[in-house]
């Protein structure tokens, strides 16, 4: 500790050399952060979706949805817990580009509590949704966007047509919901019934089922089961848990791990490269003062530490400032990526680096300075 | 003149010491080495991407689709509407005497990986008789091609290297149906490309439209009369777009991805490099104080110092730009790479080495600026009197 002024003053000796090292590594650290962090926060994000819901859609994509029907034989599965089903359709407010998107689903909490990070609905919201065979939720955001308020009635306009052959739909708002990862479009949402009837064309048919099983182990084997029962129908299904479904978004992300790993150890090659010789450059330039230092009654292992010091002191705190700003970032990817955030794993394993680096960086001009006798270094060779 | 000797005789003198001073010159070298070797490894990959996806593209093939959709998947075409298509003016016609119109339906189903098992969707194409005048470039490399009216496929072989059940003589089940894998075929993609019959296929999806109607042009001019017969006339509400656009959009997706992730971990990189280019030029300059003192005091002018500094700088990046290029090459050319689901052979090109050259001069110039400007301002008597 009493050795912590020298090697301040240390670091301080060329402040637009030292300045200039502390921006390097943490640019360089900010990259890592980034880099490592996305790859570590998509693995927790995956991690953390529910593999006991299993979601049952058409095996043809895009194609025709599935019988109403497939309700009850879903239920009647074992080891299935409850099933709840959701369908829906996009519309838009006066203007085309003003997209709304109407989910429909059973006025009860089956559906809500399987995403209750992402929709919250009060009880008394539900229960106003439940009387109004029309009605919609809508959020506060889309509310004040086109000045909805409850009680209100607003016409959406549709590629789904209504059975009166139009492609207006008629909504009255009865309440709200909070919704926490709004998308581009807005959402409202409606009663599955109000919509199955008044629709022209798919009538009896439901989007997407969501079956929770009693054992998420056998969330693979469950959806085998339930994709056998309705093979050879002309609706055959395709069945996968929400984490299998997160996996696979995510793999496009996991395919990159190769690439990050060689940017990563690009980055930090280059950076133990330039502090030694940063270190190396600094040692030389003050040889006189290590051999004075060593006059004074300093020993080879003080002198060892104080430069060790100096790099570590560096290395840290142009790491914490790095993998501060990459924290900074995080937030903006949540755009691309919802519910990503940097892990704290990433910045332990960051800081164990930069000491890595430090440790390494400064031992050859640390021995040196340490080597050093103090006739040739006061002669200046 | 005066200059340009003194430029010269400084750079002379700045390079001859170079090897005394090889640890600081090495962090300048290594430092673009890795900024640009990573650039350009990272560019590699949407470079792969588009010289796979792109490889047969002809400008003599046009691709119809409904005017309102912004890609095939949104468009459909009735098969009543196959005739007008075919009287079409401008397309090509094969040996028999008809004309090259391939009506294409796009459904996608699922696939199990090779390597983790998991499902990935991929894109059945049923397409009416008349593929193989279409694309000629296709070449059956195992079993032979499908029948019409049979439910048989075949997959592109690089369907068979990343999925399972897609070699000849494979059943794939579809739609309540075993479908016989009966030919694997090599052509341009990045992703796996299955091929069915194209009736077949709409009855056994329940489908009754077309996405789309692949034309053989009689040659790249043709393409405007096909838009200006398109205009004419009022029951066909279809649009062409060239082959190449068409695959185009495609690959927008995915390179635009990647090439905004690597400029911008390059450009990171390419920041710190100058940064630790800068920090050794201002060591290299600290160190020939009183040279250069002594250069100022018998007359040598502050501009071809700056020149000289910089071109030092410049002269010590492009090495490290080549290595990085080379490191690149070495590492990645050629190597299989599969984000996004597609799949391709990442590509080092010449381009790509050149783009890294004019990186590396960019970070020399900006790196060695300041210190440049230190150097050519260094106080003669103060430095002289330090000796």
């Amino acid at each position: 500790m009493k050795y912590l002024p020298l090697i301040w003053s240390g670091i301080w000796r060329k402040p637009g050399r030292t300045a200039l090292v502390l921006l390097q590594v943490a640019v360089a650290f900010a990259l890592f952060g980034v880099l490592q962090g996305m790859k570590a926060g998509v693995d927790r994000s995956v991690a953390n979706t529910r593999a006991d819901v299993l979601f049952v859609a058409s095996a043809d994509f895009g194609g025709t949805p599935l019988p109403f029907s497939y309700f009850d034989r879903l239920r009647s599965v074992p080891g299935i817990k409850s099933v709840s089903f959701a369908d829906g359709f996009v519309g838009t407010y006066q203007r085309p580009t003003e997209a709304v998107y109407v989910l429909a689903i059973q006025p009860t909490n089956l559906w809500l509590t399987l995403v209750p990070e992402i929709f919250q609905v009060l009880p008394k919201d539900l229960e106003a949704l439940a009387k109004t065979r029309d009605g919609a939720l809508i959020t506060t955001d889309i509310g004040k966007k086109y000045g909805w308020r409850v009680g209100d009635r607003i016409p959406l306009t549709s590629n789904t047509l209504h059975v009166d052959g139009s492609g207006t739909w008629t909504f009255q708002i009865v309440g709200t919901f909070k919704d926490h990862e709004p998308g581009e479009a807005g959402l409202i949402v409606a009663n599955y019934d109000y919509l199955d009837k008044a629709r022209a064309f798919n009538q009896g048919s439901v989007r997407n089922f969501y079956a929770v099983i009693a054992e998420p182990t056998r969330a693979a084997e469950m959806s085998d089961t339930i994709d056998e029962l309705f093979v050879n129908s002309p609706n055959e299904t395709n069945t996968a848990s929400f984490r299998e479904n997160a996996q696979q978004q995510m793999r496009s992300i996991g395919d990159l791990n190769f690439l990050i790993r060689s940017v990563t150890s690009a980055v930090l090659v280059a950076l133990l490269f330039s502090i030694t010789t940063m270190m190396m450059q600094t040692i030389r330039e003050r040889t006189p003062e290590f051999a004075v230092l060593k006059t004074l009654g300093f020993s080879n292992r003080a002198i060892f530490l104080m430069v060790v010091g100096e790099s570590l002191l560096i290395c840290v705190a142009a790491a914490l400032i790095g993998l501060a700003l990459a924290m900074g970032v995080f937030p903006y990817t949540a755009k691309f990526i919802p519910g990503l955030s940097m892990p704290l794993s990433v910045v332990a394993f960051g800081l164990i680096g930069a000491l890595l680096v430090a440790l390494i960086a400064a031992a050859p001009p640390a021995s040196r300075a340490a080597r050093l006798q103090v006739v040739d270094g006061l002669a200046g060779r | 003149m005066n200059f340009a000797k003194q430029f010269w005789a400084l750079l002379r003198l700045n390079l001859a010491g170079t090897l005394t001073r090889l640890g600081l010159v090495c962090t300048i070298v290594i430092g673009v080495a890795c900024a640009v070797g990573v650039l350009v490894s990272m560019l590699a990959m949407g470079v792969g991407a588009r010289r796979e996806a792109m490889g047969d593209v002809s400008p003599n093939r046009a691709t119809l689709i409904s005017v309102d959709a912004p890609s095939p998947a949104q468009s459909s075409i009735a098969q009543d509407e196959a005739s007008l298509i075919r009287d079409l003016p401008g397309i090509r016609r094969n040996a028999a005497g008809k004309p090259i119109v391939v009506f294409q339906v796009t459904v996608f189903v699922q696939a199990r990986s090779k390597i983790d098992r998991t499902h990935t969707g991929f894109p059945v194409m049923g397409v009416t008789p008349g593929l193989t005048d279409y694309q000629p470039e296709l070449r059956i490399t195992a079993g032979r091609l499908f029948n019409p009216g049979l439910h048989e496929l075949i997959a592109s072989n690089k369907c068979a290297r990343q999925y399972t059940d897609f070699g000849v003589g494979a059943k794939r089940h579809m739609r309540g149906g075993d479908w016989l894998v009966v030919g694997n075929f090599d052509l341009a993609s990045t992703v796996c490309l299955v091929f069915g019959d194209g009736d077949t296929i709409l009855s056994a999806f329940g489908r009754n439209t077309y996405n789309q109607a692949n034309v053989m042009l009689e040659s790249p001019a043709a393409f405007a009369d096909l838009t200006t017969a398109l205009k004419a006339n009022p029951s066909l509400h279809l649009k062409a777009q060239h082959e190449a656009e068409i695959f185009e959009q495609d690959l927008q997706q995915v390179n635009g991805i990647l090439n905004f992730v690597s400029y911008f971990v390059g450009a990171i990189m390419a920041l710190a490099a100058t940064i630790g280019a800068a920090n050794s030029l201002y060591a290299i300059v600290d160190g020939r104080r009183r040279e250069l003192a002594i250069l100022r005091a018998v007359g040598f002018n502050s501009a071809p110092i700056i020149a000289s500094v910089v071109s030092e700088s410049i002269l010590l990046a492009l090495p490290g730009a080549l290595i990085g290029a080379l490191v690149a090459w070495l590492l990645f050319n050629g190597l299989l790479a599969s984000p996004f689901g597609a799949s391709f052979h990442m590509a080092v090109t010449p381009s790509l080495a050149l783009l890294g050259l004019g990186w590396a001069l960019g970070i020399g110039a900006l790196g060695g600026l300041l210190p440049a400007l230190r150097a050519a301002h260094v106080p003669v008597t103060a430095a002289l009197r330090a000796i």
